[in-house]
């Protein structure tokens, strides 16, 4: 079953940072497909935007972004949305996603990734945003299920529900992201595996796998360090129910040489078969 | 015009609250829920932690050589009275800095200028660089009234403290005192991926002040003074080949 909305597997690929842009444009490794952070390619007419159209005239890319703040009650952005639009044309990226979340409220940001009350009233708000949102990208936009740390005593539904519900009256894209479901998990008292089952797979583009924190209390998403076989088993359930996506590994602290985070990226293969 | 979700606005005030100001803290039972391990106020400063954090990281990567002259610590309480005072409105962190100098009293504001300026010619369009033939192009006729196009990836400092030379010398691994006060300048400009800082004598200021100013080129290069003219002449060649200027006008 391939993703309702045609977009293509790109395979296994890797979240591009800053330390590696010199060693991917000089020793151009092979690597089926590098996600970006929108962010760091706005508000910039300079350097950033260098490295980027080199990367991106030999690579397929995807935007991944962290302040679209859906589900906050202040306006869509208009400008960001604007920039969001044009970045996509340069980079000819294949879809745009961002977080089942909110950054800030009364124009501040947080530059956190902060979790929503899960009731009727924000599901029909972000429904509201998101088609907004697909409208003016003219594409639909990929939400990812982010990691939380905070439960509001205001839910009125788990997170899985939320998310399907959107997904379907929204009529967006999903980028489900394992290791946030197994730090969720652990944070909440859930079973991933109920989640799993939960998730309209038709709807998956794009899978995230990243290392994280365990804290004892309680895991933080730190995306630091190698994935541990749980989250590389979620990945590999998520992967056969998807059908197929294309798989993405997270390595922002602490981030090593590009061999050995494009080594721990193609350890997906060793999860992932033939739909 | 859809209707404001009033609960979920409502959440949001409260939490961004809690989160960026430690404000309402008592009604955190009311509304988190506790975890398996954890309790409502330990769940939620695990955000509290996470959003000064992020912003003090973000300082400290902007500027390097400022925690170096100030001590990890005082650096680090700078910049948590920095981010209570600063809150970000931006989309991303790219310019989150900017207002470090205002912060920032004698020798650190200087030493927070010069680090902002190379902050912000990486994120400047570096352009074309002029070449020594672009310049040979130019008609004699046409000198008169010639002028140079500077890139927009680059700064011109004007410091009361020999910043430029700190920096320079927390680059090179040592633990240089603190500077007296002296006057001192440097241009700070990007050349295809580098960053390059040049101190500047006071005639080399005043010339590449007026080059980049837009003075007329004759003019900017009288300035020069009593220089003698293949000391003025190897400059200009530096600033050339450097890349800090993209054109030349000539009518």
């Amino acid at each position: 079953m391939a993703n309702r909305f045609g977009l293509p597997d790109l395979g296994v690929g890797l979240g591009l940072r800053t330390v590696h842009y010199s060693h991917i444009v000089q020793a151009r490794p092979e690597v089926d497909w590098f996600e970006i952070l929108s962010e760091n390619y706005m508000q910039t007419a300079g350097r950033p935007l260098e490295w980027l159209d080199a990367i991106t005239d030999r690579y397929p890319v995807a935007m991944h972004g962290v302040s679209l703040s859906i589900g906050s009650t202040d306006p869509l952005d208009r400008a960001y949305l604007t920039e969001l639009r044009a970045l996509r044309d340069r980079t000819k990226a294949r879809w745009v996603s961002d977080h089942l979340c909110w950054t800030g409220v009364s124009g501040k940001n947080t530059h956190d990734l902060l979790p929503m009350p899960y009731t009727e009233e924000a599901l029909r708000h972000v429904a509201g945003r998101v088609r907004a949102v697909q409208d003016f990208l003219g594409a639909p936009l990929a939400l990812e299920n982010p990691s939380t740390y905070v439960e509001f005593t205001a839910g009125e539904m788990p997170e899985w529900e939320f998310l399907a519900r959107l997904a379907e009256e929204a009529d967006c894209a999903l980028l489900l992201d394992v290791n946030n479901v197994f730090v969720s998990a652990y944070n909440h008292g859930f079973d991933a595996r109920e989640y799993l089952a939960a998730v309209p797979f038709d709807r998956v583009v794009q899978l995230h796998v990243a290392g994280h924190t365990h804290h004892g209390t309680h895991i933080v998403d730190s995306h630091i360090g190698p994935v541990i076989d749980e989250v590389w088993r979620l990945l590999g359930d998520a992967w056969k129910r998807a059908g197929g996506a294309s798989v993405l590994l997270e390595w922002d602290a602490e981030v090593p040489a590009f061999e050995v985070t494009h080594a721990e990226a193609l350890r997906a293969k060793d999860f992932i078969g033939t739909p | 015009m859809s209707r404001t979700p009033e609960g979920l606005r409502e959440e949001q005030l409260w939490f961004a609250r809690a989160v960026m100001t430690g404000a309402a803290l008592d009604q955190v039972g009311q509304r988190l829920t506790a975890g398996p391990k954890l309790g409502p106020l330990e769940r939620l400063d695990v955000y509290r932690r996470g959003y000064e954090a992020r912003l003090v990281e973000c300082l400290a990567d902007d500027y390097p050589v400022l925690e170096r002259a100030l001590g990890e610590e005082p650096f680090a309480a700078l910049c948590r009275a920095y981010v209570a005072r600063h809150p970000s409105e931006a989309p991303n962190l790219n310019a989150y800095g900017r207002h470090m100098a205002e912060v920032c009293p004698g020798f650190a504001a200087d030493l927070a200028r010069l680090e902002w300026a190379i902050v912000e010619v990486i994120h400047e369009p570096a352009g074309a660089p002029l070449t020594l033939e672009d310049l040979a192009a130019v008609p004699a006729e046409g000198w008169a009234t010639a002028r140079l196009v500077p890139s927009r990836a680059v700064r011109i400092l004007t410091l009361d403290y020999p910043a430029n030379d700190y920096f320079q010398a927390v680059r090179e691994g040592n633990t240089p005192p603190l500077p007296e006060r002296a006057p001192s300048a440097t241009a700070v400009y990007r050349s295809g991926h580098a960053v390059w800082r040049m101190g500047l004598t006071p005639t080399m200021h005043r010339v590449l002040d007026a080059l980049v100013a837009g003075e007329l080129l004759e003019a900017a290069l009288a300035l020069a003074g009593d220089e003698p003219p293949e000391q003025v002449t190897a400059w200009f060649r530096e600033w050339v080949s450097g890349g800090l200027f993209v054109g030349v006008e000539a009518r």
